[in-house]
């Protein structure tokens, strides 16, 4: 077992055998060998082994735990329900194969088991939470029920008679049975008797819930307006900067109000107490919060924020200032002088801008610029923040500049001029952070990504090529300085991207560390471009760290259900499951599953293995849809990046609605792809028995059909996609990128694809029609070789033009050259998989027809036009494919030769260090060309050699 | 705005019977953090005043957390909010990148169960990772 734990595994299969020798029938020592097995790869053997011992039904504690450990590797914890379920049959009163036979139930989310098998131990040994297991395991079958009537008629009213039992005979003890038994109230909807329970003695129980969220959550279901009034009001009382009570505490005056509910004269005016249900009351209320905040020993946001939560809501019911709380801009601007040095600042204010008349921006802006004190060292020079404080209240007037629309009024010179003054702040503000940590942000980085921001709407608004230098530049430059900041890491990603060099970006995205869940939130900004831009290895490696993570997260959720039963953590279980749930659906992990097989066929079938070992591989069968169409959601985060945007340029519900739907529409095209791909080795029968040769053909036919049916609703999509792009819609540029799909159709690949696949449905009639009156699918399939080697040759003509060059001093860029060119390489990959089933096709008619020629020795036998039509497009093919060889090698000469020193950079307002900085970047861009141009050209030279074998 | 995220176990070090015998019962912080703008606000310790009050109630001997040692702001709130610095574990974060592992101190801070504070005495030597519970 050392030896195991240690990672030697062919020591301890030694050992196992030396034991085994000596000991025929240790049983222990088999399964530690099967382990050994399993780890070094001999799964079969070690299943084997296992089978051997489990039949056996063994008792002894090693044995099942080995056993449990080695199944669990094999990823079968199925097995492991088998072997206690034996094991407590064996030994019926045993607490510890009984717990394990209900842990192994949880594993595998037997709920219906795991109900018995908790109260099958209650009746062992009468601990209350086994008790309580089963308890929970029937509320687990009342989540998971698809009848929601079943749920609520039989599981939840059994659960909660369960509870009841226990609560009568006095023997609840722990805060997870209150728990648990309010859980089962609240999703009956039972909410007075959960308040009871609450209020009642068992409330008493509650440690880490605390018993007033769970009664304000229950007031608000009951719509007890008064209590919660009432209730919230008092914990103003008590913390008058806790914003979720301001919230309800307004919900529920104007609740009343409109209830017009009045007090009652004689009783309390509720269960909490007294009750406010007039405006009056309501202003009177916020004011005291206010004068008492002043006494305070720490300045506290919630009152003078509640004020003007309190003028929007009035706003929105038609009063103006009939209350006379005051003119928000006056009290933002006093809002201001109390916390304009907090960074949460502008978050506070940005709520409440919508109060201001436009009209009155500008004022606003410059009335809060003159409290802020800075200094200037001469007439002429900007004035400077003296300290830290000052600094973040300047900054803050920023962003709200920024958020009011005032930056992007300005015109081109006045832009320029607010850059260069955001990044003089910013260098000076270096100042105050010269003793921060790596690992802390730079007090004023803000500055530089405003700064960048700016440029960026130069350069997307106003076509100023230069400015995405400038871009990049100061946000290098920013990086150098805070090394940890990730909003500098996350703009360098989608801008490098943006301009078709992924090189930089697989090292900044490494630097973000993503874990976990990040995975399936940001994980987009690497796949979407990876391959798309030709740096396979990348690809390849992205799609890994996701699947990697949604592959474990289904044994991962599992333990941490495991976990929350041995803790009572009951009400966490749920949300385990749905967490997992929300995981297996997610659009992310559907695109890297579907990315990372088309990938992996794209560089490896027909090249390091053929074609349909590469499928069989992979378990793909054209039959088979694993994508979650219906529930598929978007857990990814497009609102990771910061901006400041006006709400007509941020990013919308609509926008975020457009782009799913735009990439479940690509994700279809290239599900689709993936599958036709893999329905063509399906199509050729080449290895088949002479006498079951109607069966076979009847199982083929129904392949064809399989293949038919997917280009259609290939077409389906297809068209869906082309309608969708119509809208022309434009995301913000921070928002969501757009995906391949635009590219894809205005390239013509793919025409190319489709046709490709009509191809193979007219090469399969001629297979089964045989060569005897096929003139017409003859021309036609001769017709098709023509016109793909037009197409293949218009899509060629999409990619030449210059990647890179310097143009009147600039450096300019075409990335959609870059994108394209991957295109090429998997459309023609697809061309020489369907050629080669073409190949399998036309081969043995061309040996029968030699056949017949040699025996009848007569010379005139035509050969048939396929053939030479065949003949004719591999030789183009092959002809087309060189070329686009040499373009890409001319590429490389011009990559190579590219002398960025040359740019002089003269003319622009960059300081001399910038510069420095701005050659990096070019350098990078410039590598990062020349690194996909060299992927894509080895690639598509070992797809030239295998147009070689195609010559029947 | 996502401003707080925090997750809070209640851990039982050695086995449960041995626990509350041993006095290792105790509140563990498993991750801490406050979103850069809404730092400075004191929220950081609300949230640690709240586990505390429930490892009370939960009848804790000490709360407990691991913290890199290069990360001296936090190593230094938390000495502000009463911890101490108990051991230190060796190569307790694994690096990614090629950098080195790094250390971690366990800090801890006594509850009122803890009458004589017995809990917070520091260890005179570093301990590995695999030698903690």
């Amino acid at each position: 077992a050392d030896y195991l734990d240690n990672g030697n595994n062919k020591m301890a299969i030694q050992q196992a055998d030396k034991l085994l020798k000596k000991h025929k029938d240790l049983h222990c020592a088999k399964v530690l060998k099967a382990i050994g097995l399993q780890r070094t790869g001999k799964q079969d053997e070690a299943y084997a082994l296992a089978q051997e011992v489990a039949a056996l039904e063994p008792t002894d504690d090693n044995s099942l735990q080995a056993l449990t450990i080695l199944y669990r590797e094999m990823h079968r914890p199925e097995l492991v329900t088998k072997l206690y379920e034996a094991a407590v049959k064996k030994v019926p009163n045993s607490e510890e194969y009984h717990s394990h036979l209900f842990m192994a139930y949880a594993r595998v989310g037997e709920y219906k088991k795991m109900q018995q098998a908790g109260m099958a131990l209650y009746k062992i040994v009468p601990k209350n939470p086994y008790y309580f297991w089963s308890v929970m395991s029937l509320i687990m079958q009342s989540i998971s029920a698809q009848d929601e009537n079943l749920s609520k008629t039989m599981f939840l009213p059994l659960a909660e008679r369960m509870v009841e039992k226990m609560v009568k005979e006095d023997k609840i003890e722990a805060e997870a049975e209150v728990e648990l038994y309010y859980m089962i109230l609240e999703r009956l909807e039972k909410y007075q008797e959960a308040l009871d329970v609450v209020r009642g003695k068992l409330g008493g129980k509650f440690i880490c819930q605390l018993i007033i969220t769970v009664c304000m959550a229950m007031y608000k279901k009951l719509c007890r307006w008064p209590e919660c009034n009432a209730l919230s009001r008092r914990l103003l009382l008590k913390n008058s900067d806790d914003w979720q009570f301001y919230i309800t505490y307004f919900d529920s005056v104007f609740q009343l109000i409109d209830e017009s509910w009045t007090p009652p004269l004689e009783e309390e005016h509720s269960l909490e107490g007294e009750v406010h249900s007039s405006i009056e009351q309501a202003v009177k209320f916020i004011e005291e919060r206010i004068s008492e905040e002043s006494k305070s020993s720490r300045p506290l946001r919630g009152p003078y924020l509640a004020k003007l939560e309190l003028i929007r809501r009035l706003r929105c019911r038609g009063c103006n200032d009939e209350y006379k709380l005051g003119d928000p801009e006056e009290l933002m601007f006093q809002y201001f002088k109390k916390f304009g040095d907090k960074p949460c600042c502008f978050t506070d204010l940005k709520v409440f801008v919508d109060l201001l008349p436009s009209s009155q921006y500008t004022k606003f802006i410059s009335q809060l610029l003159e409290v802020i004190p800075l200094s200037a060292a001469a007439e002429s020079e900007i004035a400077l923040p003296a300290d830290i404080k000052a600094l973040q209240q300047h900054l803050c007037v920023v962003q709200l500049s920024r958020l009011l629309g005032i930056y992007h009024a300005m015109d081109k010179k006045q832009k320029l001029t607010v850059v260069r003054e955001l990044m003089l702040r910013y260098r000076h503000g270096l100042e105050f952070g010269k003793t921060c940590l790596k690992t802390e942000l730079q007090f004023s980085d803000y500055y530089c990504l405003l700064a960048v921001h700016l440029l960026l709407d130069l350069w997307l608004e106003e076509g100023e090529e230069m400015a995405v230098w400038q871009c990049l530049t100061l946000l290098e430059e920013g990086l150098s300085h805070s090394p940890s900041n990730a909003q500098f890491k996350l703009l360098l990603i989608r801008i490098y991207c943006r301009l078709g060099a992924f090189e930089p970006v697989a090292e900044l995205y490494s630097s973000l560390d993503a874990k976990h869940i990040q995975h399936d939130t940001i994980g987009y900004l690497l796949t979407r471009y990876a391959e798309a831009l030709g740096h396979y290895a990348a690809a390849s490696q992205s799609c890994n760290f996701a699947l990697r993570f949604f592959h474990s997260n289904q044994k991962d959720t599992s333990e941490y259900i495991i976990q929350a039963y041995k803790y009572g953590a009951f009400e966490k279980i749920p949300e385990f499951i749905a967490f997992r749930n929300r995981l297996n659906s997610s659009l992310h992990f559907a695109q890297v599953r579907t990315e990372r097989m088309l990938l992996d066929l794209l560089l490896e079938a027909n090249i390091s293995t053929s074609l349909e070992e590469s499928i069989k591989s992979m378990s793909l069968s054209p039959e088979e849809d694993d994508i979650p169409w219906k529930d598929l959601r978007d857990n990814r985060d497009l609102t990771v990046l910061f901006n400041w945007d006006p709400k007509d340029r941020d990013i919308s519900e609509e926008h975020r609605k457009l782009s799913l739907e735009e990439e479940t529409l690509w994700l279809r095209i290239r599900s689709l792809t993936l599958r036709l791909v893999s329905g063509l080795p399906t199509l050729s029968h080449t290895v088949q028995p002479k006498n079951s040769e109607k069966t076979a053909e009847n199982g083929v036919s129904s392949k064809i059909d399989t293949v038919r049916s997917l280009l259609q609703q290939l077409e389906a999509a297809v068209d869906s996609g082309k309608k969708f792009l119509e809208q022309k819609i434009q995301y913000p540029v921070l928002g969501p990128p757009p995906t391949r799909m635009a590219g894809f159709f205005s390239n013509g690949s793919c025409q190319c694809q489709t046709s490709l696949f009509y191809l193979v449905s007219d090469i399969y009639e001629l297979d089964t029609n045989g060569l005897e009156d096929s003139a017409e699918i003859q021309e036609r399939i001769g017709n098709s070789f023509k016109s793909l080697i037009e197409r293949l040759t218009d899509l060629f003509n999409k990619c030449k033009g210059d990647l890179i060059e310097i143009r009147d001093g600039t450096l300019k860029t075409q990335p959609n050259l870059l994108e394209n060119l991957v295109f090429f390489v998997e459309t023609i990959s697809i061309t020489l998989w369907v050629s080669s089933y073409c190949d399998g096709v036309l081969r043995p008619f061309k040996s029968n027809l030699q056949k017949k020629k040699k025996k009848k020795k007569e010379t005139n036998v035509a050969m048939p036009p396929v053939f030479t039509h065949f003949l004719d497009y591999v030789t183009e093919l092959q002809t087309l494919t060189s070329n686009v060889i040499d373009h890409i090698k001319g590429l490389e000469i011009i990559l190579t030769a590219l002398k960025l020193e040359e740019l002089s950079l003269k003319d622009t307002l960059l300081l001399q260090e910038e510069k420095k900085f701005t050659k990096t970047v070019q350098g990078k861009v410039q590598s990062s060309y020349h690194h996909s141009v060299q992927e894509i050209g080895e690639l598509l030279k070992k797809r030239l050699d295998t147009i070689k074998k195609l010559k029947i | 705005a996502a401003a707080v995220l925090m997750l809070c176990m209640f851990a039982v070090m050695g086995k449960a019977e041995g626990s509350v015998a041993r006095e290792e019962w105790h509140g563990h912080v498993t991750a801490l953090s406050v979103a850069p703008e809404f730092r400075r606000l004191g929220l950081a310790a609300k949230l640690m005043e709240l586990l505390e009050e429930i490892s009370e109630k939960k009848g804790g001997f000490f709360v407990d957390l691991f913290v890199r040692v290069s990360n001296q702001v936090a190593v230094n709130m938390y000495k502000q909010l009463g911890y101490s610095v108990y051991r230190t574990v060796l190569e307790y974060y694994s690096a990614s990148n090629g950098e080195p592992d790094e250390d971690a101190y366990d800090m801890r801070k006594a509850l009122s169960r803890d009458t004589e504070k017995k809990s917070i005495i520091p260890l005179p030597h570093p301990v590995r990772p695999e030698d903690i519970e």
